[in-house]
């Protein structure tokens, strides 16, 4: 019995070990290098409100990051986040005009036109089999053209529903913003859903090998779909959380997610060709992200230089990942 | 021959690895003459020509052309010295004209730009030469047929000058009559002086094209002589006569012949690859399919497993018909097949991911509980299947990819064995690997058998098909050639039935060898 459970111990540090890899260590230091720069420059950086501020902005990235994580570890990418976000910002809204019902069923109703976007983007790459760069593009131009329809090209007249706002700016637990809540979800399922799971599993292999996935039995097609669906559900609750958080939804409120939200994944070490990646390496990404754009606005450079500076952070970023794989 | 040959080689080695891919080969190739090279898959015939033409350097031995000696350091090099290689795969781009194809490299140049008209007047004069002259010079390629588009390829091979042309299987994917009108070209390339050097398994095409003939065995060559000299039978037995070591487990008495077969197909035909393919296979059977390289084997195993599209047929498993649209159905409980696939990197494993993740995975459905991996049920049988193939490795961790390729392959039929199943489709699987594996490979499909499964075994070794099988087919273009059960499985008969030969008179051949 003793052997046993010291192996099954061993076996469990072999796991830990297994999953600290480098570009999660790389990602959380350099979390802690922004803080200490950030630090220089503000005292409040290290405090607990301004930490927690970040964090709050940062789990509207998460939950929109966690759908694309999902897709770039199939080994395809999810370009119709923006508008998606902002599909399901305006018709969550939308939905609260509609009385009671229509406050109460808003949340879902923005997350399923999300679902069902993503769902039609899924099909295109699953079953007609149009690249995903292609297909997601197309739907992200197809969402805009429908909310700018729908809008009558103004900005849209309807508010978020309290339950919106509660989501995005209340506190259920004193201290902790319910935003961040909901990243943990969010998060808590999809690390359950990629490790415990069969879908978990069959996405991981896809990745990999899509041909190997198929002839061992697993349902290629349909998984592609599905993650589509849940990449769109996700980028249309980030949404609605944006819109509970600013009061109403807007027409470009998602075109500041797409970089970052591709970015953070990546920034986390999840291989860009799929396969391989930890959503702990994601909460690092997103969190690095988040810190990088505040420091930068403390640091009061212009927006000209921010955008700058975050795209070569990004790259020599990914330069750095890129030779720890050709080392190996 | 009194002559100095236009070109020798001796001496010839090439390892890769630790695999002597030829060892001490030596060739002599005549102008005027049509040299035929035979032998076995992996005899080390490609990897003659190779050398021949720049692609590989030897590691040791000398080549001569017209007495001197000639190193090739690329296929440039070779090219310039009048060698020139079609290789068995159609090398021309689909997308562009005959004459951009035919003077792919090194293109008639004026002031730094093409000089399309002296491209096309070249290209009308190897095409005429090649016997193309029907063919437009600023056609497309991809709309031609593959017959011309074989011309096309010796016409690109001609406008190089050779004056020793290497053909590798170049009639492998024409139908008889594009082959006809192939075979006239190289007769007159021949007459005009030219020597060709001409590889194929079509025992008929080489009777009729070549000159004079040689047989590799084992990376060495074995014997020249005219054609004619031999007799069918005595070439075949040219090709295979080696001594073979490998360890088989006894046959039991096959099962008895009224048993009902658990998997039966009728008529399988797939587009023009499979052609009305009929047999069945009973529990504890060990069925081999043989024949050449491509002929269908794979296609067939596919067709099976449901990966093909559009499949004509009856596939009957336990009696009842059933429609096989996808590996998933395939390995549906009721069904039960598995295929282990041809390509173990690229189809059979996920190489980054770990041994453990790799082993569940083709039984996932029925380690999962509404979707959630049973880890207790996922670790017990995992052990259960390291210990049933001896696999070693350091734990179920580490990627698969840091295992040894026989332990590889170990994992590729253990994930496969998870599913418990009742029929078991190979494809090729002991290609790559180590002797003492495939021992235990040998050893497991017959306890497999023994154990009450089907198995269906695709192998290009023909030793293995004799050892393991308890009936072969041979496939011939598509078709079911011929079927050999228990002691007629003999190389010989192999060889004979996989080269087209009438076996009856190879059978009588090899009792004469054997003892």
């Amino acid at each position: 019995m003793t052997i046993q459970s010291s192996r099954e111990r061993h076996s469990f540090w072999h796991a830990i070990a297994a999953r600290i890899d480098l570009p999660i260590v790389t990602a959380f230091a350099c979390i802690i290098v922004l803080l200490l720069v950030g630090s220089l420059y503000s005292e409040n950086f290290l405090s607990p409100e301004y930490l927690l501020q970040q964090l709050k902005v940062a789990s509207f990235l998460g939950v929109i990051a966690t759908g694309m994580m999902l897709i770039i570890l199939l080994g395809h990418i999810d370009l119709s986040v923006p508008w998606l976000l902002t599909t399901g910002a305006m018709m969550a809204s939308a939905a609260t005009a509609y009385g009671t019902a229509g406050a109460i069923l808003a949340i879902p109703f923005g997350v399923a036109c999300g679902f069902v976007m993503g769902l039609i983007s899924g099909i295109g790459v699953a079953y007609l089999r149009i690249p995903a760069m292609i297909v997601t593009l197309a739907m992200n131009a197809i969402a805009q053209g429908l909310m700018v329809a729908f809008t009558g090209g103004a900005s849209p007249a309807d508010s978020a529903s309290p339950a919106m706002r509660y989501l995005a700016t209340g506190e259920l637990i004193f201290g902790i913003p319910n935003a961040v809540l909901v990243w943990a979800v969010v998060g808590g399922v999809a690390v359950f859903v990629l490790s415990r799971t069969g879908f978990g599993r069959s996405v991981y292999a896809i990745g990999n090998r899509e041909g190997a996935a198929y002839l061992s039995g697993v349902p290629t097609q349909r998984i592609l779909m599905f993650a589509f669906a849940i990449s769109g559900a996700l980028a249309a609750l980030g949404g609605v959380l944006l819109a509970g958080y600013a009061g109403k939804a807007a027409q470009s409120m998602g075109d500041v997610y797409l970089l970052p939200a591709i970015a953070s994944v990546v920034l986390g070490g999840t291989s860009i060709l799929g396969g391989r990646g930890n959503y702990l390496g994601t909460v690092a990404g997103v969190i690095l992200i988040t810190l990088l754009q505040s420091i930068l606005s403390v640091m009061q450079i212009a927006e000209f230089g921010r955008q700058i500076i975050y795209g070569v952070v990004i790259v020599a970023m990914l330069l750095l990942y890129g030779r720890e794989k050709f080392t190996r | 021959m009194g002559e100095t040959p236009l070109f020798r080689m001796e001496g010839i080695s090439k390892r890769y690895g630790g695999v002597h891919a030829l060892e001490n080969a030596s060739l002599t190739v005549h102008a005027g003459a049509v040299h035929a090279i035979l032998g076995e898959n992996g005899a080390g015939k490609s990897t003659l020509i190779k050398i021949m033409s720049g692609v590989v350097a030897p590691n040791e031995g000398r080549m001569f052309l017209e007495g001197e000696e000639v190193s090739f350091a690329d296929p440039a090099a070779a090219n310039r010295a009048g060698i020139v290689c079609i290789f068995q795969e159609l090398s021309l781009i689909p997308d562009l004209s005959v004459a951009d194809n035919i003077i792919v490299s090194n293109p008639p140049t004026r002031f730094g730009l093409i000089d399309h008209r002296a491209q096309r007047r070249m290209a009308e004069e190897a095409l005429a030469r090649a016997g193309g002259e029907d063919i437009h010079p600023m056609a497309m390629v991809r709309d031609l047929p593959l017959s011309r588009q074989q011309i096309v390829e010796i016409a690109k091979a001609l406008a190089r000058k050779p004056r020793l042309l290497i053909l590798d299987e170049a009639t492998s994917a024409l139908t008889a009559s594009d082959v006809t009108r192939v075979f006239e070209v190289i007769k007159r390339l021949r007459d005009e002086g030219l020597a060709l050097l001409y590889i194929s398994h079509r025992m008929h095409e080489i009777a009729e094209l070549a000159d004079e003939c040689t047989v590799f065995r084992n990376g060495h060559n074995v014997e020249s002589y005219q054609q004619g000299a031999k007799t069918d039978n005595e070439v075949v037995e040219m090709m295979i006569g080696r001594e073979y070591s490998h360890v088989f487990p006894a046959k039991p008495t096959p099962p008895p012949a009224d048993k009902p077969p658990v998997l039966e197909l009728k008529n399988l035909s797939w587009t023009d690859r499979l052609r009305d393919i009929s047999f069945g296979v009973r529990p504890g059977e060990v069925v081999g399919l043989g024949g050449l390289d491509g002929q269908g084997q794979r296609e067939l195993l596919l067709a099976m497993f449901g990966v093909l599209r559009s499949v004509e047929g009856e596939i009957v498993v336990d009696g009842r018909k059933r429609t096989i649209g996808s590996p998933r159905e395939a390995k549906s409980k009721d069904i039960g097949m598995a295929l282990i696939p041809e390509d173990r990197k690229t189809e059979g494993l996920m190489l980054p991911m770990s041994v453990r993740d790799n082993l569940s995975f083709a039984a996932l459905d029925r380690l999962t509980r509404f979707g959630v991996v049973d880890r207790s049920t996922e670790s017990a049988d995992i052990e259960r299947m390291m210990k049933l193939l001896a696999v070693r490795s350091d734990g179920t961790a580490i990627p698969v990819a840091a295992l040894s390729g026989g332990n590889q392959q170990k994992v590729v039929i253990a994930k496969w064995l998870m599913i418990s199943p009742r029929i078991i489709l190979l494809n090729d699987p002991t290609r790559g690997i180590d002797v003492g594996t495939k021992q235990e490979l040998y050893q497991l499909l017959r306890r497999l058998a023994d154990d009450g499964a089907a198995i269906i075994l695709y192998s290009t070794d023909y030793d293995e098909l004799i050892g393991c099988c308890d009936r072969v087919l041979v496939m011939y273009d598509g078709a079911i050639h011929a079927e050999l059960v228990g002691d007629e499985i003999t190389e010989h008969a192999l060889v004979g039935s996989a080269l087209n030969i009438d076996s009856a008179q190879s059978d009588t051949a090899f009792a004469s060898r054997a003892q």
